[in-house]
C-alpha cells in the first residue's frame, strides 16, 4: 500500500531519530534541568543540598549585582572577540592565502605545526601554554634576547596570554575552512580582475571576499560558539586570576557550582552564557541571510 | 618579482588553476616561516622538557639528554591501562557519533522541509554550552538509570555532545556529493538507505575521516565527563590520570608531566596523519560550507 | 521500506534495553559489603595503604563481609566535587568516606553524615583521642558525626643557614610581630638577594593564603573570624586591619615575594624544592607536613633538611598569652547517612582507626597523632627530627568556622590579602571591602561588630 505523502515525509526523516534521542536524553534535559536549577537554590552540601528551594529569579538579581559578574561578561566578550573572531579568523585567512603563493613543501610544513597545536589535547595544550608565559619561560627567553625584561606574563596580561594561547590552539580549523574556500574560488572570475587592471590586494577585497562570504560567516559562527565554551585552557593557566582577570563566563560557572557548591547561582551563570551564543549566532544568521541573493 | 623576462603568460595558467597556487612570491614564504616557528615553540618545549631529567618551564638543550622521564611514567597502572580505555572511550564516541551524524545528515542534506534550517541552528547552541555547566544533571540522570560506571553509557553521552558539529560537517559533505549520482541508482532499483550505504558513503570517506577525528580528538581530551561518571580507578582514561599527575597539594614534575604529554598526544596525532594522508583534501573540505 | 524500518526501531530499543542491562550490578544489592571512598593521588598514598591494611584485618575478623575500597584519584577540589555528587543519592553515597574537617559542618546540615555519638559512647578506645581533635568532627548540635585521622598545625619554619649568615642568634623565638619584622630586615640589609619571610597572601594559593598566613596573623589579635557564642562572623575589628597592614608591610618592604610570585598557585613548589634547599629563603609560614616534602619518597627529596631546618612557633601580636598561633585543619574519616549497614561502617571505622594503622597512616603522612598512645610511641616520635615541636603547637592551635558558608568567606579573606599587597587597596579599605562582602554572603544580621 503507497503510503501517504505525510507518512512519507515522516519516513524520510526517520534515520534522524537516533540523534535525536540522544541529543534529547544528554543534552536537551540536562540543558532543561540546569535551567530549572537556576531558579532555585540547589546545592552540592549545606541545607539545600537534598532541600533546594524555588527562589525564582533571585539568582539572576544576585548575579546583576555582583561586581564579578560584570567583569566576566566583558573578559569572555573579549576573549571570543580577540582570540576566535579576530585571532583564529583572520590568521587562518591569512594562512590560507599565504599558502596559495608560497612553495609547496613551506606550505606543508606549516600546515602540520599548525594542526599539530590544534589536536592535543586540551590539557597538554594548556600546559605547554602555561610553561610558555611563566616568569622563566620561552617567551620572555624570546623578549630578553631584544632585551626586554622578565615579565610573569599570566600576573601581568593574562587575558592576553590566554587570548594568544586559544589562537595558537585554534587557528588550525579556521585555517582550513579558509582553503577550501578559496580554492572554490572561480580562477576566471580573477583572471577578469587582473585583465581589468586590479591589484591583488583590490581582487582579494572585491572579488574573494564577497565570494566566500558564506564561508566566512559560518566559520565565524563554529568558531565563536566553540570559544564560548573554552574552560580547560583557562583554568589550567590562570585559574581564573589574578583577582578574576581572567574569570571568563564557564570559569565563574564552574567556581560557583564546584568550588562554593552552589548549583543554583552556576547553572544561573551558564543560563547567561548560552543567552550570549544565542545573540552572537543571530548576528552571525543575519550576516548569513544577507548574502543569499 | 623576480621571474625572468620571458613570453606573457597568464596569470592563472592551466597547470597552476590545478594545484590552487598563485604566482609564487618569497615573502610568502617568509611570513608562513615566521609563523610556523611561532606555532612549534611551544611544541619544542614540550619535546625537550621530555628529554630533560631536570626539565623547568624554560626551552633548553636538556644537559643530559636521557628517557628518564619516559621510564618513569612508562607503568601499566599509570599509562597502558589508562591510554587503552581513553582509546576505547574515544574510538566508541568517533564510531557511535559517526552512525548518527550520518544517518541524520541524510534526509537534512537531501529533503527540503522547512525544518531543515531551524533544526540545523539549534542543535548548533549545543557547542557553545560548557559541558561542566551540565554534569551535576547528567550524573543525576546516570544515577536513576543505573548508569553510572559505565564506559559504554560514558561513550553514549559524550556522542550527544560531539553530535552538532558533526551533523553540521557531515551534513556539508554530503552535500557535496551530487544527487546525480544516487538518482543513477535509484534508476537503477537502489532503495535509499542502501544508495546511502553504497554510493554516497564511499564517496563522502575522506569528509567521514574529517568528523572521526574532530571527535576522536574532542573526546580524548575530555577529563571532566569521564571524570564524574566513572567511578572504578580501571576505567578511566588518560585524561584523568594526567590531571591527578599533579598531585594532591599540586606538585608538578615538569619533564615528566611532558614525557606522560607527548606519549598521550602521540595516538592522536598518528590517527590524525593517518586519516589526513587517507582523506587527502578533504581536511580543506571540511570548511566547504553552504549558507 | 516501512518494514525495515521498524525493524531498524526494534533494534535500536533492543540496544537500549542491553545496555542498561549490561551495566554494572549495583553493589549494595550485597548483603554484607561496604564502600569505602577516598583520595589518592601519586604523592599521597598513606591512606590508600592504610586502608588495604585495615580491609584485610577486618575481613578476616569478620567472614562473608567484603570491604570494597573505591580510591579517587584527584586534587582536593575534584575529590570534593566527586563525593559530594556521590553523596547526592543513597544509591552511590559510599558506607565510609575521607572527609575534610572543611566540610564537615556543611555536610551535616545537608544530612550526608551519621550521628555517631551512641556508638562512640561503646568505643573504649575514643577515650584515646585528644580532646581538641575530637572537635574536627563535631557540628553545631555538639553531635560528633566525624573521626579524625590525624591533624596538622601551623609553624614558621626556617633555614639555619640563612639566619647564621645574617647574624641572628639560634635558636629563633619570636615574640612578636615586630620581632619578624626587624628579624626579615636584618635579613635583607646583610644579603639582598635572599628572600627574608614568606608569607602566602592572594587567591592564588587559595586556601593556603588563609591557614598559613592571614589567620596566623588574625588569631594572634585576639579577635577571630567567627564569634561561638554569638554564632555571629567578625567585622570591623581592629585584629583584622592589623593583619593585613603586617602583610602590607611585609610585601611593601620587599620582605617577601613579589606580588606576582605570591599569586602564582605553584609558588609554595618553589619554596620547597628550590629556596629552602639552596638557602635563598629565610623562613615560611608552613603547616606541620612540610617534612613530608623532603623526607625519602617526598616529592622534594632533602637528606639533610633535618639540620639545616628549624620551627618556631608563630608569634602573638605582642607577645601576648598564650604566646603563640596555630591553625588546624586535618582529615576526618565519616559514615554515610543512609548507609544500610552501619553497624559494619562504624566497625570498619575503628579498624581503620586503630593504634596500629593509626600510627603508620601518622608517620607516612607527617601528620600530628590525635591519638594519646600514638603520640606517645617512639615510631612517632622519631618519623621527623620536628615531630615533638609541631605537636606541642596543637595546644594554642584553632579550628576554621568551617560552616556552609565558610568557602565564600575564606575567599573573600584571601580576595583583601590580594588587594593589600598588591597596593591596589589600603588595609583600611580592604577591610571594609571585607565587611561588605561578609554581610553580603552572611546577611547583615549574621555579623557582630567587635
Amino acid at each position: 500500500m503507497p503510503a501517504t505523502p505525510r507518512q512519507r515525509q515522516v519516513l524520510r526523516y526517520l534515520p534522524v531519530l537516533p540523534a535525536v534521542v540522544l541529543l534529547l536524553v544528554f543534552l536537551a534535559g540536562p540543558v532543561l534541568w540546569a535551567f530549572q536549577a537556576s531558579l532555585t537554590n540547589a546545592a552540592l552540601t549545606g541545607r539545600h543540598a537534598r532541600n533546594p528551594e524555588w527562589v525564582g529569579l533571585e539568582n539572576y538579581q544576585r548575579l546583576a549585582q555582583d561586581p564579578v559578574f560584570p567583569l566576566s561578561l566583558g573578559l569572555t566578550v573579549l576573549f571570543v572577540a580577540g582570540s576566535a573572531i579576530l585571532g583564529q579568523n583572520v590568521l587562518g585567512l591569512a594562512l590560507a592565502v599565504l599558502m596559495r603563493r608560497a612553495r609547496p613543501a613551506v606550505s606543508a610544513t606549516v600546515g602540520t605545526a599548525v594542526v599539530a597545536a590544534w589536536v592535543l589535547p586540551e590539557i597538554v595544550a594548556a600546559f605547554a601554554a602555561y610553561a610558555f608565559f611563566s616568569r622563566d619561560g620561552t617567551l620572555n627567553q624570546l623578549l630578553g634576547r631584544l632585551g626586554v625584561p622578565d615579565t610573569d606574563w599570566l600576573y601581568a596580561a593574562p587575558m592576553a596570554a590566554a587570548v594568544l594561547a586559544n589562537v595558537w590552539r585554534g587557528t588550525a580549523f579556521s585555517m582550513l575552512v579558509y582553503r577550501a574556500a578559496l580554492n572554490s574560488v572561480p580562477a576566471e572570475l580573477l583572471e577578469a580582475a587582473h585583465m581589468d587592471g586590479a591589484g591583488p590586494w583590490q581582487r582579494f577585497a572585491f572579488i574573494t571576499l564577497p565570494v566566500i562570504r558564506g564561508s566566512i560567516a559560518t566559520n565565524l559562527m563554529l568558531v565563536t560558539l566553540q570559544t564560548l565554551a573554552v574552560f580547560t585552557l583557562i583554568w589550567v593557566m590562570t585559574a581564573g586570576g589574578p583577582a578574576n582577570a581572567s574569570t571568563t563566563l564557564p570559569v565563574l560557572a564552574y567556581q560557583e557550582a564546584f568550588k562554593f557548591g552552589d548549583i543554583g547561582y552556576g547553572t544561573a551563570v551558564a543560563t547567561v552564557l548560552i543567552i550570549i551564543g544565542a545573540v552572537f549566532g543571530a548576528a552571525y544568521l543575519r550576516l548569513l541571510r544577507e548574502q543569499k541573493p | 618579482m623576480t621571474a625572468p623576462v620571458r613570453e606573457r603568460r597568464p596569470l592563472y595558467p592551466a597547470a597552476r588553476r590545478r594545484t590552487g597556487r598563485e604566482p609564487g612570491s618569497a615573502w610568502a614564504d617568509l611570513v608562513l616561516v615566521l609563523i610556523g616557528v611561532c606555532f612549534l615553540l611551544p611544541l619544542l618545549w614540550l619535546v625537550l622538557g621530555s628529554l630533560d631529567p631536570a626539565a623547568g618551564h624554560a626551552t633548553r638543550i636538556p644537559e643530559r639528554p636521557g628517557l628518564d622521564n619516559f621510564a618513569a611514567v612508562f607503568t601499566p597502572a599509570l599509562l597502558f591501562r589508562p591510554l587503552w580505555n581513553s582509546l576505547l572511550l574515544s574510538a566508541g564516541t568517533g564510531a557511535v557519533t559517526l552512525a548518527a551524524a550520518v544517518l541524520a545528515a541524510y534526509p537534512l542534506s537531501r529533503y527540503r522541509s522547512r525544518f531543515n534550517n531551524p533544526f540545523m541552528y539549534g542543535i548548533l547552541f549545543g557547542t557553545c554550552l560548557p559541558v561542566t555547566a551540565i554534569m551535576v544533571p547528567v550524573y543525576g540522570l546516570f544515577v536513576q538509570l543505573r548508569l553510572l560506571d559505565s564506559p559504554p553509557a560514558t561513550v553514549l553521552f559524550l556522542a550527544a555532545t560531539s553530535l552538532p558539529m558533526a551533523i553540521w560537517m557531515t551534513r556539508n559533505f554530503m552535500d557535496s556529493v551530487p544527487l546525480e549520482v544516487e538518482e543513477a541508482a535509484w534508476v537503477d532499483g537502489a532503495s535509499r538507505l542502501g544508495a546511502l550505504r553504497s554510493i554516497v558513503l564511499p564517496l563522502m570517506r575522506p569528509g567521514l575521516g574529517v568528523v572521526f577525528i574532530f571527535v576522536f580528538i574532542q573526546a580524548w581530551g575530555n577529563f571532566f565527563v569521564p571524570f564524574v561518571l566513572l567511578l572504578s580507578e580501571d576505567r578511566q582514561p588518560a585524561a584523568v590520570s594526567i590531571f591527578s599527575f599533579f598531585g594532591q597539594h599540586g606538585a608538578v614534575a615538569y619533564g615528566q608531566l611532558a614525557a606522560f604529554s607527548i606519549l598521550y598526544s602521540i595516538p592522536v596525532l598518528a590517527l590524525y596523519v593517518l586519516v589526513a594522508r587517507g582523506s587527502g583534501n578533504a581536511m580543506a573540505l571540511a570548511g566547504a560550507v553552504r549558507g | 521500506m516501512l518494514r525495515r524500518v521498524s525493524k531498524t526501531v526494534s533494534l535500536m530499543a533492543a540496544a537500549v534495553l542491553a545496555l542498561a542491562a549490561c551495566t554494572p550490578a549495583d553493589p549494595a544489592g550485597g548483603n554484607r559489603t561496604i564502600k569505602v571512598a577516598y583520595q589518592k593521588t601519586d604523592s599521597f598514598t598513606a591512606l590508600d595503604s592504610m586502608f588495604q591494611d585495615a580491609k584485610k584485618e577486618f575481613e578476616a575478623a569478620n567472614q562473608g563481609v567484603t570491604v570494597e575500597l573505591q580510591p579517587i584519584q584527584a586534587n582536593d577540589d575534584d575529590y570534593g566535587t566527586k563525593l559530594a555528587l556521590a553523596l547526592r543519592s543513597p544509591s552511590t553515597a559510599p558506607d565510609v568516606f575521607y572527609e575534610d574537617t572543611f566540610k564537615v559542618r556543611s555536610d551535616v546540615d545537608a544530612g550526608y553524615l551519621l550521628n555517631l555519638d551512641s556508638r562512640l559512647a561503646g568505643w573504649g578506645e575514643w577515650t584515646k583521642f585528644d580532646a581538641g581533635a575530637k572537635e574536627a568532627g563535631k557540628a553545631d548540635d555538639g553531635g560528633t558525626y566525624a573521626l579524625p585521622l590525624g591533624t596538622d598545625t601551623r609553624a614558621i619554619w626556617y633555614n639555619k643557614k640563612v639566619f647564621q649568615a645574617a647574624g641572628v642568634s639560634l635558636p629563633w623565638r619570636p615574640s612578636s610581630w615586630q620581632d619578624i619584622l626587624d628579624t626579615a630586615r636584618k635579613i635583607k640589609a646583610s644579603n639582598p638577594d635572599v628572600i627574608p619571610f614568606n608569607m602566602y597572601a592572594g587567591k592564588g594559593t587559595g586556601e593556603g593564603t588563609v591557614m598559613q598566613g592571614f589567620y596566623e596573623l588574625l588569631y594572634g589579635t585576639g579577635t577571630g573570624l567567627y564569634d561561638k557564642e554569638s554564632r555571629k562572623w567578625v567585622v570591623g575589628s581592629a585584629g583584622f586591619k592589623d593583619s593585613l597592614t603586617f602583610l602590607q608591610t611585609l610585601y611593601r618592604e620587599n620582605l617577601a615575594v613579589t606580588p606576582a610570585q605570591a599569586l602564582d598557585p605553584n609558588v609554595w613548589k618553589k619554596v620547597f624544592g628550590e629556596w629552602f634547599p639552596k638557602a635563598q629563603l629565610g623562613a615560611t609560614v608552613e603547616g606541620s607536613y612540610a617534612p613530608s616534602f623532603w623526607q625519602k619518597g617526598g616529592s622534594y627529596e632533602w637528606p639533610a633538611y633535618g639540620e639545616e631546618m628549624g620551627v618556631a612557633p608563630f608569634p602573638t601580636q605582642n607577645g601576648a598569652a598564650p604566646g603563640a598561633v596555630s591553625m588546624s585543619g586535618g582529615w576526618t574519616l565519616a559514615v554515610g547517612a543512609e548507609t544500610k549497614q552501619p553497624d559494619l561502617a562504624f566497625n570498619f571505622l575503628t579498624t581503620a582507626l586503630n593504634a596500629k594503622n593509626s600510627l603508620a597512616f601518622t608517620v607516612a603522612s607527617s601528620q600530628i597523632a590525635v591519638r594519646t598512645d600514638v603520640a606517645s610511641d617512639p615510631g612517632y616520635q622519631s618519623a621527623n627530627p620536628f615531630v615533638k615541636d609541631v605537636s606541642g603547637l596543637v595546644a594554642v592551635t584553632n579550628y576554621r568556622p568551617a560552616t556552609s558558608e565558610y568557602p565564600r568567606i575564606s575567599a573573600a579573606v584571601q580576595e583583601a590579602t590580594e588587594a593589600v599587597i598588591t597596593g591596589n587597596r589600603t588595609p583600611e579599605q580592604a577591610a571594609a571591602d571585607y565587611d561588605t562582602a561578609v554581610a553580603g554572603i552572611v546577611g547583615g544580621d549574621k555579623t557582630i561588630r567587635k
